[in-house]
This record gives structure tokens, sequence and C-alpha cells, in this order.
């Protein structure tokens, strides 16, 4: 099975999708923003135009009425010899249209605002150009009339050259969002692309190997560390599958040599006592391997949850005491001794079938792996946080290190090895701890071994 | 006496039927839960052994659809090894014993027996004898040959169990669930140290045991 690989190209990645919509929408609003500010500069630039043909008109109607017609002749020139591009050209002219001063052509507008063409040739070398002048005429007593006009090249200009920066910017602005929207399409393609190739391999079977982390935002890295958390639960789960299975194929193959021995040898056998003996103990070994078997299904049924549906108030107390009395008599056999010292009436949410086998596993731990003379005492007792279970023996302990591995399924302490069992006990131990919630510990005993369990107060929810 | 087994595997079911023809009784068997409660209703028997674990109509619902017909008869279900609920759920729908899967017949036999013979121990007994052993369940006392033998609490229980069913084999399991509530098997020989200490008491300094072993089985008590 393989994933399905994003190999597209870059330009129909998401990233690049999102940038060409923003980049659209950038454009377009650019556009119109400067077409804005455009249409506001021209009018500016109109306005400051009009004002400037008005002051000037206002200026020189100021200086014939000062100085009288000469003085508005004399204006005009001096004010028309400024320089050659002077701002503003002019004309004077009477009643019968008759020019009197100025430069602009006779045909000019003589009545308000208006506009003329003006062959500009002069300035701009042999080609006739014609330039449109704004103008404006003023009426004068005694019929005079004064038209002032300035080029409006300067408007028209600033109006052209805002229109190509505008085009220019959205043009430039679209592109750069495009080649943008380009890169980090490739960006997320190919660190998608490192990520997709992680899982490939990972399906390939490289569990170790965990995703790289994606960049770009946190989001995207949180996501990245979300699934890597997920791989190292679903990797460890898949461990102890292989663990257990290991141990299974290992720890079967013992018993079930044995037995196959067992079964040879009693086939040859022409006794019928010591035929029927040997089918006995080939029948006791395939007992004990059934054994293991159902052990093996019951740590997996309790791991998986079931039977906390059936947790009802058990008497803890009633529960301990029938234990200790069951094994009393065994622990003497064994030439050891049990002691109880239960506080009566200790209720705890539980089962009380599974809670009966976890303490006989411990009692018959302690009794099995230390020699004879060893005290072995069973606590139950009540205490500020909750309710403590206890089962203690004085005998030769378990080294530090090993506490925690002895709750694995089928470990045995080495100078264990000769003794019965199968090392499933204290994994029952364990998986029947957790369905009731009890936080279990083994603990140096000084000397021995102390196997606490601390049990959630009742009155605590679930 | 007629027992009705209901087992889909056929290798089993004809293991179990020798056996239980062996011991003396007449089997039915079928291996169907329609057929099972087709023969269960239409015949009397003494016990119906029922597997749990039959493909379509499995030996639960046989068990429900015969009592709610108001069929009494005492009821043993298999059930799978890994069900640790299948006993308080066999149990809830009317079953009388359960027994775990794989089992030894020897188990299976002593349970049948022990269930065709429920209806006649009455809880309202009380003395249980055999021989020259008498309990007194009232007072709770035990004498034998007239002398009075003191018995702890736990021992005195295993006894009236073995009394309860005098003459027949009881098995290490049975005690345990009877006696203990053990429903489980310890590695320990709980039932071997409580026996061995009852029968110092009842049996020691007697011209001869009660309490017997029955090897790859269990125990019995017996005037024989």
């Amino acid at each position: 099975m393989r994933i399905e690989r994003s190999r597209q190209s870059v330009l129909r990645s998401g990233a690049f999708r999102f940038a060409l919509l923003f980049a659209a929408v950038f454009a377009i609003g650019s556009l119109l923003l400067l077409i804005a500010v455009e249409r506001q500069i021209g009018r500016y630039a109109i306005e400051a135009t009009d004002q400037s043909l008005r002051a000037e008109a206002g200026n020189l109607a100021a200086e014939y009425r000062a100085h009288g017609r000469q003085g508005l002749i004399d204006a005009i020139h001096r004010h028309a010899a400024l320089g050659k591009d002077a701002p503003f050209h002019y004309l004077l002219v009477d009643t019968l249209g008759t020019r009197i001063a100025g430069d602009l052509p006779v045909d000019t507008p003589i009545d308000g605002w208006g506009t003329v063409p003006v062959d500009e040739h002069r300035h701009r070398g042999s080609r006739p150009y014609f330039e449109t002048f704004k103008t404006l005429a003023t009426h004068l007593p005694q019929g005079l009339r004064l038209v002032v006009a300035t080029d409006t090249f300067d408007v028209q200009e600033l109006t052209d050259r805002l229109g190509r920066f505008t085009l220019a910017c959205g043009i430039g602005i679209t592109l750069f969002a495009l080649v943008g929207g380009y890169f980090v399409g490739g960006l997320f393609v190919r660190r998608l692309d490192r990520v997709n190739g992680s899982v490939d391999r990972i399906m390939a079977g490289a569990l170790a190997e965990r995703l790289p982390a994606i960049g770009i935002s946190p989001e995207f890295d949180q996501l990245s560390r979300n699934l890597n958390l997920m791989l190292h639960r679903i990797g460890n789960l898949m461990e102890g599958l292989r663990q257990v299975s290991t141990d299974i194929a290992h720890d079967l193959r013992t018993p079930l040599t044995r037995l196959r021995q067992q079964l040879e040898e009693t086939r040859g056998m022409a006794d019928p006592a010591a035929y029927e003996a040997g089918i006995d103990t080939a029948i006791e070994q395939v007992d004990e391997i059934l054994r293991i078997f159902r052990a093996l299904l019951r740590i997996g049924t309790l791991e998986g949850g079931a039977g906390r549906e059936r947790l009802a108030e058990v008497d803890l107390s009633e529960v301990m005491d029938r234990v200790h009395l069951a094994c009393q008599p065994v622990a003497e056999d064994a030439g050891k001794t049990l002691f109880a010292q239960h506080a009566p009436g200790v209720t705890v949410r539980g089962d009380g079938e599974l809670l009966a086998q976890l303490f006989i596993n411990l009692i018959e731990n302690a009794l099995v792996h230390t020699p004879a003379g060893t005290r072995i005492t069973t606590r139950l007792a009540r205490t500020g946080h909750g309710i403590l279970a206890e089962v203690a023996d004085d005998g030769p302990g378990v080294p530090d290190d090993m506490r925690e591995k002895i709750l694995q399924r089928f470990y045995r302490l080495d100078r264990s090895r000769s003794s019965p069992g199968a090392g499933l006990g204290l994994s029952l131990v364990s998986a029947i701890a957790a369905l009731h919630g009890a936080a279990l510990t083994l603990a140096d005993n000084r000397p021995g071994l102390r196997v606490s369990l601390a049990f959630p107060d009742q009155a605590e929810p679930e | 006496m007629k027992i009705l087994l209901l087992e889909d595997d056929a290798a089993t079911r004809e293991h179990v039927e020798r056996a239980l023809t062996a011991a003396g009784h007449i089997v039915d068997s079928c291996a169907t839960g329609p057929d099972a409660i087709f023969l269960g209703s239409s015949n009397s028997y003494a016990v119906l052994v029922l597997d749990r674990m039959v493909p379509g109509v499995d030996g639960l619902s046989v068990m429900k659809a015969l009592r709610a017909a108001n069929n009494r008869t005492p009821a043993l279900l298999l059930t799978a090894m890994d069900g640790i609920d299948d006993r308080v759920e066999g149990l809830e729908a009317g079953a009388d014993d359960y027994l775990v899967k794989p089992y030894a017949v020897s188990e299976l036999l002593a349970r049948v027996h022990a269930l065709a013979r429920r209806p006649p121990i009455a809880e309202t007994v009380a003395t249980l004898r055999v021989a020259d052993l008498e309990v007194d369940l009232i007072k709770r006392t035990v004498t034998r040959a007239g002398r009075r033998i003191e018995l702890q609490a736990q021992e005195f229980k295993l006894l009236e169990y073995l009394l309860r069913h005098a003459g027949e084999i009881v098995t290490r399991s049975m005690l345990l669930e009877n006696v203990w509530s053990f429903h489980f098997d310890p590695r320990t020989n709980v039932i071997e140290s409580h026996m061995s200490r009852l029968r110092a008491k009842v049996d020691r300094g007697f011209d001869r045991d009660l309490i017997q072993t029955v090897r790859g089985a269990g125990y019995r008590i017996d005037a024989d």
C-alpha cells in the first residue's frame, strides 16, 4: 500500500492558489487606490492652476487700477519677460479685439474660462507642437479685456505619470504576488513531499522514523509534533505486541518440547501402569500450557478494559481475610508464617473475584520465591489519601533495578528460573490493579519485598 | 440419567458423549441451538450441558429460551477461557453452573452429578451424616463415633460441602468455588493443605478413612 503522493506541480499547490487569489485581490485593491489618488491629485493640480490664473489676473487688475493702462501694459511685458518658461502668457485686447499687448493668439476666448491651442515650436525645436493653454479672461474698464493663460502641460504630465505609475505598480505587485506565491507554494510542496517521504518509509517498515517539522508556521509544526506523538504511541503498542508474541513463542516452546518428549517416551512403554502414569504427566503438562494461555488471555482482556463496568462495592477486608485463611495452611506446609493486619469493613469499588486473585498471586509469589522461615504479612488500612493494601515479606527481596521488570509478562529473575510458574502472576496483578485504578508499588521491605496497592479514595468520583 | 448435550464441534461432542455414556447416562446430543431448544422442550432431562459458543443461536440463547418456557432443568454452561464476564452472564441467564473450556471430562462428570442431585439437597437439613460421622449444621458441631471433633470455620465448610455431596466426586475447582468463592485456579495447594488438616481431624485415629482421594478427579466422602 502506498499513500497518494502530491507529486503535482507547484502551480496546483494550495499555497500558490492562495497567492494567486491574494495577488488578484491585492492588484484590484491597489488599482482602485491608485486611481482614486490620481483623481485627487489631478483635481488638486487643476485647482492649483485655476488658483494661480485667478491670482495673476487679480494682480494685473490691481496694476491697472494703480497705474492705469500703460502701467498694465508694462506689467504684462515685465511678467512675460521673466524667462523662457514663464508661467503665464497674456493677451490684452481693446473693444475691437485688437491686440494691445501679450503673445497669445488673437482667437483666444475672451470671456471667462477657456482653452486655446498654442504652437510651442519656438521652445521645442522646428516641428510645430501644439499645447493647450488654459485661459481666464477678465473685463477691465474702457472695454479692455485681459486674458491670462498658463499651460496645462504640468497637470497633464502629472496625471499621465500617475497613470503610468499606477499601471506599473499594479503589474509589479501582481507579478510579485505571483512569484512569491510560486515560491511559497514550492516551499509547501517540497516540505510536504519530505513529510510524505517519511510516511512512505514508515509504512514500508522504518517504524523508528519520525516526521520532519513542516516549518512555515507553528501550527504546522504542532501538527507534525502531534503526528509524531501518535506514531510513538503506535510504536509502543506494536512493540508490546511483538514482545508478547515473542514471549509466548519462547515460553511455550519449552513446555511444548517437554510434552513432546513425554509423549514419545510414553509410546514406547510396555508396562500399562507406567504408560498410564506417562499419559497423566502429559495431561498435567498440557494443563500447565493451558494455564499459561488462560493467564495471558485474562491479562489481555483486563488490559483491554473488560470488566470495568462490572465493578461494584466490594468488602476488601472480607476478601483479604478469606485469602489469608485460604493460604495460611499452605504457608504453614511450606514452613512460612502468614500474618494478617486487616482493618475491618474497608470497601473499595472493584471486582471481588479479581481482587482475591490479585492477593492470592502476591502471597503465592512470596511463598514461592522465599526460603523457609520467611514471615509474610498482609496489611489493609485506611490512610489519609485512600486505602492501602500491602503484601510484605522478609525474604531475599528483589534488586532495585529489577522491580519494574518483574511486572512484565514472562519476566523471571534468574534465581527463580527453577521454581514453578511462568512469570505471569505479577503481570496479572498489575493488570488487575490498573483496572481498579490502584497504584501498584514494589518497594524494599528491608529486608524483603513489599508490594503496595493504593486504592483511590471511595469518595472520589471515578 | 438423561442428559442433553449441545456442542458444535463433532470431535468434542463424541468425546463427551462417550464419557457420559460410559458413566451410565443416556445422552441426546445436537450441534445447533434450535435443535437444542427443540429437544430441551420436548423431552425431560436431568441435566442440560450447553456450549455457550455455538454459531447462530448459542448456548446462552438456548438457556434463556428454555427458562422463558418455564423449563427448570439444571443447566451447565460451557464458556470460553477468556470471557471474564461469561460466568456472571451465564448465571444471570439462568445457568446453574459453568465450566471453562477446555476442561477435563472428569470435571464435567463431577459437575453434572452435582447438578442432577441438586434438588434433594435442602438447605433446611439440620444434620448431615455419613457412617459414624455426624455434622450438626445448627450447633456447628462435628462428632465421629460419639467423639467431638473441633474444626475451624473453613474446615467445617469444606466438610459440609463434601457431606452435601456424599458419595459423589467433588473436584478441586468445585471446592474452590463453593467453599472459598475463588472462581480461578490458584497455583498454590489451597485445597490439598486444607484437606490434609481436615483428614487429620476427621479420619486419623479412626478405623477407616471416610474422605477418599479420587485420582485425577477430586475427593469423595463415602460410607463404603
